[in-house]
This record gives structure tokens, C-alpha cells and sequence, in this order.
């Protein structure tokens, strides 16, 4: 909670500061805002005791080190397009304080523990997003992005208030724990709970691009901003999967002969639509965009399995996820193509090896090469769903092949040398090869963190 | 520790030498690597297991970081680093040597190769065999030739898609043990049908690597694509990882499974024999001829490690050993042809051996050594893979002693037309010193290999014994 206030005050503060037109401000505001709640959610991990206290969020283990990952990711992002807010120093404290403020609703939907106050997280969370999607307004594509985010966003909203609402009719409570012994004691168990299940999942598989639900994800991902794509490929989708988590394997889990199978089709779906589609792209941010929709699909796999060890597994995997889909939004900055083509890259590896190497590295990482991130966050779910879904996991693994496909040609394009006389020269910032720095040495160590 | 710290160390040095030097700085790091691991070899009695690194901490998934090496393991880790070595010094004047990247590179691999003998937890193993995978991939498409992409694209999405059904094996495998240990992953018992599909994800991921026909596809086109370097270290060590790989985790593992899958990897790999040969007496490029006749060669090692029994594993081992190093001299002599004559065509070449009467003679001293000529470690290996065979069935030993035969006609023909016939240039620059000395160096093992090979036999086999025993040890659970 103390954290989350703190963000939520230095997006405010960012946003007056940005009336001096001074960018550098801002920013410093906006990075000291997140150090301070990265601090003090550390904190809460070895001392949890707060300032400010309140029953609808709480932060438990578990909650800190997924508010640890998305603040992270917010500071990355952020440092790492600063370079594109500055280029329009009048609207620098609107994109910065916008995602501030989008973090607080990750927060809320992370350390939820009533339907209520998810409710309003994932409100806070969307709202500021359907803006930046949009925010290039002379861009017919950015417009496109934003409206069409926003109109299917507040459909997947409805939706869940419906299902919430028929939850709310069977069990009579919001409150997570209360939802919890219900479903145990099978009391209100009842076509109408389960269609209240039902469409909360349709509502959560939407927010985090998951098949049959992913139409969106490839406009919305390739009209946006890159530094709005890539924040909604790391956090919003982190805040997505974790509240799913939570709400469906620790909640839900006396319904799991109900929502796990359909999600076990929905997953195999996920997977193949994501793959399959990939492969043909040649626009850099639609590649990212299916290939995040694969990674759904298999980062769905963790809350399958009810056990305690879902949780971290579920971090591992998105931790690795994030430092990569970073690492490559931040390289697509540098490289600033408009055109935004796959062949643009041609021959960066050759002209900037340092960039080369983030790129490969955070390509190999989502591929799932050992010995980096990628691979322990796949190994983990992938392990841990094997002795209850082998199918799936059979399944998951000959998706990774496939993926490996593109995710190859993509380095290949990257490091060819036939066409390294007309690559760019690229001039990263200083803030910039700190993003880069600080996303490799994730992608290497990351892996091997455990709790 | 050492072990693997040094080429990691000469990998960041190579990263920021100068670019005159950096080739020296990739040679001393494999010489230093060599000798430390000579040092191992010295301190060393063939029937101990020495711990390099264990940690008593396992991590949540059962990832215990245990290394160390037994005979067989040192054995493969003086290999990889002579081999490190000698691609280094025979590529010392090439200009992929002045590369910075190409030096860190070539020690990335050599760590991952370290890595891959010496672990000791199957996940780590994992870990290590895709780790090599990058630099190599790196190596040939940086530095390969134009038509590169294609071959290069398949030979990673197969070999990645093959490691993919290893991970599925210790998936699986770890849901029958406790952690991922060597030993932990011995004592798990596993019922015939779970052996099988546990042997059956290694062997595809071994198969794809060594490659057994019908998974050599990728083979020929990356051979022939990747620069010299690159076709070295991907016949003489990349996939002697698999073949390695066989004897310590794939059988040992699932020894259950043995007699549903020994019978066709057998006849695979007796297939791989003749077929290849058969191809490579057709071929008309050089770099193809050789990669095929690695196909014929090492399918006959596959073959004989499926016997499990002493006789024929220490056949193997000594195959292994010889098998790098004349594929080292068979490629680094095509490599000299292809570059000093422009062509890898051999009928474009002709009366080099005029022209250039020491690469003549070193070339005739490799291919005699690929033929398996007697004195030289191809004989002695062969003969003991071959007679394992004929004991195991006459047919597959009669089919496997096509082996000498097909051998002989493709290497010597290769031989043949591109030395001898009327000169079709008018100069060729003879052996400059490094490569002279690699030939030097590769014969001189060949030949003491060959006079004696019980050096080698003596240094495998207590561990040999001790892995044939744990496998023949093994019930099956009948369900």
C-alpha cells in the first residue's frame, strides 16, 4: 500500500512538474518515485509492516515479488523511452505520469483480495493504457489502436462485471477468502456460479491475449507506441496472469474440474494460433505481438496446476519474458523505423555488436535456449504441469520448436552481414545502454533465483 | 574449477585484445586449458570419480549444479581441449583467426563442451549441450559462406527440436527421482514402457546430433556452408557430445529400455554406413565427400556403443578419439585445397602433390588413417566395433566391414583425383608452419594411438566396467 501511494504521488507530482517543460525533471521524478516503491515493497518482503493499511489489498510474499517484477519493468520501460517522450517535451509528463498511474492499477490488480477492488485495478490499469495506444494522434494506425483497445477492452470489462455479478448471486461475497471456504464447503455450487466462472476467465484470457480472445493483440500491439507495446507485453501482462493466478488456481481451485478444462483448450489454441501465425510475419511489432501471444499460452500452463510452487513458477517465467520483450522494445527504439519492417534490422548485430548481443540473447531468451531466463521459466512450467498434463506439455514443447523457427530468422536478419554497409549507424542514450545492460545481465542471471 | 574458468577467462580476453593478436590470445587460451587438464589427467587414477563442483544445495526443481569427471568424462575433456587446440593453430593464419568474436566464440564452445563432460545432473547436461549450440551457430553463420542461411537454419531448429525431446525425457525422468543428479537419475525405476519413452527422447536428440541416418539431413549442407573452423569443431567435437551422451545418460538411464531400442539403432546405424559411403563415392565437392564419410564413420560408433559391452565401448572410445582427428586433417586438407585452388570441386584440382610435395604427404598420412589402416587408431578401433558386431549378429558384422572397404574407395578416390593427374595450376603454396604442425601433431596421436591403444582402453575402461555393471545391475519392472 505504501508503495502503491507512493507511485500514484510521484505520477501526479510528474504530471505538474511537466508544466516547467523540463523533460529531465520528469523523468528524475518518475525514476525516484519507482526506486522509493521498489524499496519499499524489498521492504515489505523482510518486514512486512506498512504505513498505510487497507482490507481490500494485501502484499504477502507472493504479491511483493510480482509488484517487485512489474515496478522494475515500469522503470525500465520508462528509462529506456525516455528518448521518444523527450521528442515531444510538451506531453513528456503526460506519457510518464499515464504509465505511473497505469502501474498503480497493476499494483491494485496484484495485491487484490476482494473482486471489488480487482474490479477497479483493472480499471486503473486499462484506462491509462487505451490512452497511450493512441497517444501518436497524427498516426491513423496509433488512433486505430487505441479505439479498437478500448472497445474491446470495455466489452472484456462488462463481461467480467456479469461474471463477477453471478458469482456475487451464488456466493453472496467479494471477499477472496470468504469466496474460497464457500467454493470448498460446495454450498453455492451451481450453474450459476459456474457461468460466473466461466465468463470471468473469457474476460481474463482476453486481457492477457490468450485464443480464442486475441484479435486485438496484433493491431493494437503494432499501431501502439513501441514503448506502450512494450509495456503492455511486460506488465499488463504480468498484473493479467498473476490476478488470474490468483483468482483461479487459489480460489477457484475447488471449481478446477470446470475451468481447467476448458482452459486446457483454450491453452492448446493459444499456443498453435500464437506459433503458427508468427511465422509469416515481417513487421517487427506483429512478431512481437504473436510471439506474446504463444507466451500467454504457455505461461497459462502454470495456474493449471494447483500447488503453491504455480506461484513462483509463474514469476520465473514472466521475469524472463519481460527482461526480453524489454530488452527488443528498446532496441526497436534505437533503431527507430517507422516502417517498423523486420528487415530494418538487417546487419545491426554487424554494426553495433553490443546491441547485437542484447538482441540475440533476449531472442534466444524467448525461444528458450538455456542457460538463459527463458529457459528456466519454461523448464519450470513446463516440468511442473508434465506429471498432471503430459499431453499438454508435449503439446507446449513441440510449440517451442516452432517457435524457434521465427525467433531464428528474426537473429538471422539481425546479424547478416551481406547488407551491413546500409545499416544504421545507432546511437543509443546513456539511458538507453543502461536498459540494455541491466535487461542482459536479467536474461543471464535471472534463471537462477529461487525462493 | 579451473577446468572451465579458463576459456570463459580467454573468452573476455579475447573480447578486448587487439585485433593483430587476438588470434594468439584463442590459441594460448586452448593451450593453457590443454595442459591444466593434463595436469587433471596426471593426478588422476582411471578408477576414481573426481568432483570438480557440488554444491550441497538443490535448487527447487531438483537442479543440483554437480560436476566432476570419471575416466570417460577426462578422457572426452583432454579431447575437446587437444582438438581446441589444433583447430586454433591450424585456423592461426585464416582471417576468421583475427576476429574478436570468432576467438570468444570458439572458447564459449569449448566451455560448453567442458561443461557437457563434466556434468553430473541431467539438467545441467541439458543446459551445457544447448550451450553449445549458440556459439557454433554464431561461428557458421558469421563467418560461413554465402548460401549459408538455409542449411544453418535447419541444422538449429533440428538439433533444437531433437534437444526439446531430450528435455522431455528428464521432464519426466524427474518425476521419478528426487533431484537431477547422476546418481539420483540411475536409482529411478522406471517400468519398460516409461524406459522406452524416456530412451526414445535421448536417442532422438543423440541421433539428430550424431547424426544417424535418417536424421543426417541438416549434415552435408552445414559441413559444407561453415568455414573451417565451424566444420570442425562440429564434426571432431559437437558430435562426439552425443555419442558420449549415449554412453552416460542414455543407456545408464533407461537400461530398461535396451532391448526394444538396440536392434534399430543397429540396424540405423549399419544402414548410415553403407548409405553414406555409398554417397560419398559419388560426391564430386570435397567438403561433402568428408562430411558423408563422418556420416559412415560415426554411424559404425552409434552402432557399437548400442552393444554395451566392454569390447565394443572401448572400440568406440577409441574411434571417438580417432574419428576427431582425422576429420580434423580431412577437412583442415579441403579447406587448404578449397583455398588455395578457389573450388571444392575435385575435378577441378589435379598434381597438387607435384606442386606441393608435404601437403601431399601429410594429406595421403590422414586418409590413410581414415581408412583405418593398421598402426594407426582407426584400426584398432574398428576392428573392436566390428567384432562386437559380428558377435551380436553376422549380418550387421559383415555389413559393418563394408565399412573398410567403401572407406578406402572414397577417401583414397578423393585422394586420388584431387593430388595426382596432370598439375591444373601453376603454383600451390605449400603447408605453412601451424598447419604443418597440426598434421604433425594429429598423426603422431594416431599413430602411438595406434601402435598402443591400450593406454586408452586402460584409461575408460575401470569406468566403463562400472557403468556396464550398473546397466546389466538394472530389473526391469515388469507391469
Amino acid at each position: 500500500m505504501d508503495a502503491l501511494i507512493v507511485i500514484f504521488v510521484s505520477g501526479i507530482v510528474a504530471m505538474f512538474i511537466a508544466m516547467t517543460h523540463k523533460p529531465l525533471l520528469v523523468l528524475a521524478t518518475a525514476l525516484v518515485g519507482l526506486s522509493v516503491g521498489i524499496g519499499l515493497m524489498v521492504n515489505q518482503w523482510y518486514n512486512p509492516y506498512l504505513l498505510f493499511d487497507y482490507n481490500g489489498l494485501a502484499f504477502g510474499r507472493g504479491e511483493v515479488i510480482y509488484s517487485v517484477a512489474a515496478m522494475t519493468f515500469a522503470l525500465l520501460i520508462i528509462a529506456g523511452g525516455y528518448s521518444y517522450f523527450k521528442r515531444e517535451p510538451e506531453h513528456t509528463g503526460e506519457y510518464i505520469s499515464l504509465i505511473l498511474f497505469s502501474l498503480t492499477g497493476a499494483l491494485c490488480m496484484i495485491g487484490y483480495t476482494d473482486l471489488f477492488m480487482f474490479f477497479i485495478g483493472l480499471e486503473i490499469l486499462s484506462i491509462p493504457v487505451y490512452v497511450l495506444a493512441g497517444s501518436k494522434k497524427k498516426d491513423l494506425q496509433s488512433s486505430e489502436a487505441g479505439l479498437k483497445y478500448f472497445f474491446t477492452g470495455a466489452f472484456a470489462t462488462g463481461i467480467l462485471l456479469f461474471g463477477t455479478a453471478w458469482v456475487y448471486g451464488a456466493t453472496g461475497t467479494f471477499d477472496l477468502r470468504e469466496l474460497s471456504n464457500i467454493l470448498a464447503e460446495g454450498t453455492a455450487n451451481g450453474p450459476l456460479l459456474y457461468i460466473g466462472i466461466l465468463m470471468m476467465m473469457a474476460s481474463f484470457l482476453f486481457k492477457v491475449g490468450a485464443a480464442p480472445f486475441h484479435f486485438w493483440g496484433p493491431d493494437v500491439y503494432a499501431g501502439s507506441p513501441n514503448i506502450v507495446t512494450g509495456y503492455m507485453a511486460s506488465v499488463v501482462k504480468l498484473a493479467g496472469l498473476y490476478a488470474f493466478l490468483k483468482l483461479f488456481t487459489y480460489v477457484f481451485s475447488a471449481a478446477s474440474d470446470l475451468w481447467t478444462g476448458a482452459l486446457f483448450g483454450m491453452i492448446v489454441l493459444t499456443m498453435f494460433v500464437g506459433n503458427l501465425s508468427a511465422l509469416r510475419q515481417t513487421k517487427f511489432k506483429r512478431l512481437l505481438a504473436y510471439s506474446s501471444i504463444s507466451n500467454a499460452g504457455y505461461a497459462l500452463m502454470a495456474p493449471m496446476i494447483i500447488s503453491d510452487a504455480s506461484l513462483f513458477n509463474l514469476w520465473i517465467y514472466l521475469v524472463g519474458y519481460g527482461f526480453a520483450v524489454i530488452a527488443l522494445i528498446v532496441i526497436s527504439l534505437i533503431v527507430n523505423d517507422d516502417s517498423d519492417n523486420i528487415e530494418s534490422y538487417k546487419g545491426i548485430g554487424r554494426k553495433n555488436p553490443w546491441i547485437g548481443f542484447v538482441l540475440v540473447l533476449s531472442v534466444l531468451s524467448l525461444a528458450g535456449v538455456p542457460p538463459l531466463a527463458g529457459f528456466f521459466g519454461k523448464y519450470m512450467v513446463f516440468s511442473s504441469a508434465f506429471a498432471t498434463y503430459p499431453i499438454l506439455v508435449i503439446l507446449a514443447v513441440i510449440n517451442s520448436g516452432i517457435g524457434v523457427f521465427y525467433y531464428l530468422r528474426f537473429v538471422m536478419v539481425a546479424l547478416s552481414s551481406e547488407d551491413a554497409e546500409q545499416a544504421p549507424v545507432l546511437k543509443p542514450c546513456i539511458l538507453q545502454w543502461v536498459v540494455l545492460a541491466i535487461c542482459a545481465i536479467g536474461l543471464l542471471l535471472s534463471g537462477y533465483i529461487t525462493l | 574449477m579451473e577446468l572451465f574458468a579458463i576459456p570463459l577467462v580467454f573468452a573476455l580476453i579475447a573480447l578486448v585484445a587487439p585485433k593483430s593478436k587476438v588470434n594468439y590470445v584463442g590459441l594460448i587460451g586452448a593451450v593453457v586449458s590443454m595442459v591444466v587438464s593434463f595436469i587433471h589427467v596426471a593426478n588422476f587414477s582411471p578408477d576414481q570419480y573426481v568432483s570438480v563442483f557440488a554444491p550441497d544445495f538443490i535448487l527447487s526443481f531438483g537442479l543440483t549444479f554437480k560436476m566432476g569427471y570419471d575416466g570417460i568424462g577426462l578422457f572426452m575433456v583432454v579431447l575437446t581441449n587437444v582438438i581446441t587446440t589444433l583447430i586454433l593453430l591450424s585456423n592461426l593464419n585464416r582471417e576468421t583467426a583475427h576476429n574478436r568474436a570468432f576467438n570468444a566464440l570458439v572458447m564459449l564452445m569449448q566451455f560448453g563442451l567442458l561443461g557437457v563432460f563434466t556434468a553430473m545432473d541431467g539438467i545441467m547436461f541439458y543446459i551445457f549441450w544447448e550451450l553449445t549450440l549458440v556459439p557454433i551457430f554464431l561461428i557458421s553463420y558469421w563467418f560461413g559462406s554465402a548460401d549459408r542461411k538455409k542449411p544453418l537454419m535447419k541444422f538449429f531448429i533440428y538439433t533444437f527440436i531433437g534437444s526439446l525431446a531430450m528435455l522431455l525425457s528428464l521432464m519426466a525422468l524427474g518425476t521419478y527421482s528426487r533431484s537431477f543428479a547422476y546418481e539420483d537419475l540411475l536409482a529411478a525405476q522406471l517400468t519398460a514402457k516409461t524406459a522406452f519413452w524416456v530412451m526414445a527422447g535421448f536417442f532422438l536428440a543423440f541421433a539428430i546430433k550424431i547424426p544417424l541416418f535418417p536424421f543426417h539431413t541438416w549434415q552435408p549442407d552445414t559441413y559444407t556452408v561453415s568455414p573451417m573452423a565451424g566444420t570442425m569443431l562440429l564434426s571432431a567435437l559437437m558430435l562426439k557430445m552425443a555419442l558420449y551422451g549415449m554412453v552416460r545418460w542414455m543407456i545408464p538411464i533407461a537400461p530398461e529400455a535396451m532391448d526394444a531400442l538396440s536392434c534399430m539403432v543397429i540396424t540405423l546405424g549399419m544402414i548410415g554406413v553403407v548409405y553414406a559411403a555409398v554417397i560419398a563415392i559419388k560426391q564430386s565437392d570435397i567438403k561433402r565427400l568428408f562430411a558423408f564419410a563422418s556420416i559412415s564413420h560415426v554411424g559404425l560408433i552409434a552402432a557399437g556403443i548400442m552393444l554395451f559391452n566392454k569390447d565394443a565401448l572401448a572400440g568406440a572410445f577409441i574411434q571417438i578419439a580417432n574419428h576427431s582427428l582425422v576429420a580434423l586433417g580431412l577437412f583442415l586438407a579441403a579447406d587448404i585445397l578449397e583455398r588455395r585452388m578457389g573450388t571444392r570441386n575435385m575435378y577441378d584440382m589435379g598434381g597438387v602433390a607435384k606442386l606441393a610435395p608435404k601437403f601431399g604427404f601429410w594429406f595421403a598420412a590422414v586418409a590413410f588413417a581414415s581408412v583405418s589402416v593398421p598402426l594407426t587408431s582407426g584400426f584398432i578401433g574398428e576392428f573392436l566395433l566390428i567384432k562386437g558386431l559380428y558377435n551380436y549378429s553376422w549380418i550387421v558384422g559383415l555389413v559393418a566391414g563394408t565399412t573398410l572397404v567403401l572407406g578406402a574407395v572414397y577417401t583414397l578416390r578423393a585422394y586420388q583425383i584431387s593430388m595426382f593427374g596432370a598439375p591444373k595450376m601453376e603454383a600451390f603454396s605449400d603447408l605453412t608452419w601451424n598447419e604443418m604442425l597440426t598434421f604433425f601433431i594429429i598423426m603422431l596421436i594416431i599413430v602411438v594411438v595406434g601402435i598402443y591403444p591400450q593406454a586408452i582402453i586402460d584409461f575408460v575402461g575401470p569406468s566403463l566396467d562400472l557403468t556396464i555393471e550398473t546397466v546389466k545391475g538394472t530389473k526391469v519392472i515388469v507391469q
